[in-house]
């Protein structure tokens, strides 16, 4: 058998056309900034496979659909790569996963309630029996607790182009989380109860007090912690914790952990030690003049 | 990525490129494997350092008539997570064999 490659025949042909013709919608898949590189690397591989048409000849119709599977399945792995690495650390999936995390406990509520009517009616009264006299002492005490600094978006950026000022975002998305942790802790502490109430019966009252008062005050606390931890313009969670400096010449220059955005907005420098000129960790926004140092 | 991890495709895959397969179209051809596997294994390979890719120069390629190739190569985590997978399931070693011509 020649290894040269043969004329290609008119049906082997047709069918790499057709791949050709698919290309651009597989492309299209792909995120924007991959597109080019990865439809020139396909249109190689695609020329590889014209000029040894013995692959497609050898198995016709079964290799073109394995090849367009394939186009399909590369591009939709960038795309999903490309969202999973967006979505990391971000503002909408903090929120997203604190959702979830809520239709759980509520699921497992309702599935232990057995109808509708008795999981309203648990949640109301254990609402308005209990959780609003420990939500509010917590709240006071994950507040009260809370180490005073200046509020951390003090709205003195460049504004994003969006609908909502950068401030705006900022309270809405802590409005958001501290509501979304004040009902998973509701619901944490509703389902948690459930075991010492078959034990102990309305003895479990208290347990239920105890557990609300511990997750409320710990989620609000971590809520308070979480939106600090972010970039004041995307509000994505900093990175790349490097330590600054060292202690034993704090009397000259600062010492401390900088984080920064991975989007190139901004760095945190977080001082190891309080001193005069540096009580509070400083947020310092980075211009765009910097976007060539942080990846795409 | 572990050998411990490592898929037998992948293991291929990474077999393949140690014995000097440098694109997805010789690695498909050398490998058995289908593109639908290839393709996102060296995404994936590359993400996690195992791979890199660089871009064949325009005028070798153009001395060749054709479009320049990507073209990957295993990094030194590469190296080896292949030869633990090797030493692990040395048949391996006995489904691809050494790269012998250059592909044109």
């Amino acid at each position: 058998m020649s290894l040269l490659p043969g004329p290609m025949d008119p049906l082997t042909e047709t069918a790499l056309n057709w791949l050709d013709g698919f290309l651009p919608i597989a492309a299209s898949i792909v995120p924007p900034h991959r597109r080019l590189e990865w439809a020139k690397e396909w249109q190689a591989e695609l020329w590889q496979l014209r000029h040894n048409p013995r692959r497609v000849a050898n198995r016709g119709a079964a290799e073109i659909a394995s090849l367009a599977y394939g186009l399909m399945a590369d591009a939709a792995w960038l795309r999903l790569d490309w969202a999973r690495d967006s979505a990391r650390g971000s503002a909408a999936s903090c929120l997203v996963t604190l959702f979830a995390y809520c239709l759980l406990c509520a699921a497992i509520e309702l599935e232990l309630a057995g109808s509708w009517h008795v999981f309203v009616q648990t949640l109301t009264v254990h609402f308005l029996g209990g959780f609003v006299f420990v939500a509010a002492p917590a709240m006071v005490a994950a507040v009260g607790t809370y180490p005073l600094r200046p509020l951390r978006c003090d709205g003195h950026h460049t504004r994003l182009k969006r609908v909502l000022s950068v401030r705006a975002r900022w309270n809405l998305f802590l409005s958001a989380k501290v509501g979304l942790t004040l009902i998973l802790g509701f619901l944490v502490s509703v389902v948690t109860a459930i075991p010492a109430r078959m034990a102990v019966g309305r003895y479990a009252d208290w347990v239920e007090l105890f557990v609300s008062s511990l997750v409320v005050t710990i989620g609000l606390r971590w809520a308070l912690l979480n939106q600090e931890q972010r970039c004041q313009k995307c509000l994505r969670m900093l990175s790349e914790p490097t330590r600054v400096g060292a202690p034993s010449r704090n009397f000259l220059e600062w010492n401390g952990t900088e984080l920064v955005c991975t989007e190139g907005h901004g760095l945190l420098h977080v001082p190891e030690m309080q001193g005069s000129w540096c009580w509070y960790d400083r947020w310092v926004e980075l211009d765009p003049s910097w976007g060539g140092l942080f990846g795409s | 990525m572990s050998s411990g991890k490592l898929s037998h495709s992948v293991a291929i895959i990474l077999k393949a490129l140690s014995l000097g397969y440098q694109f997805g179209f010789e690695i498909m051809e050398v490998s058995g494997l289908p593109s639908g596997t290839v393709y996102p294994a060296l995404r994936r390979l590359e993400r996690d350092g195992l791979v890199s890719s660089n871009w064949e120069a325009e005028d070798e390629a153009q001395k060749e008539q054709r479009p320049a190739r990507r073209y990957y190569e295993l990094t030194r985590v590469g190296k080896e997570v292949e030869s633990t997978a090797t030493k692990r399931y040395p048949l391996l070693s006995r489904l691809i064999p050494e790269k012998l011509v250059k592909t044109v």
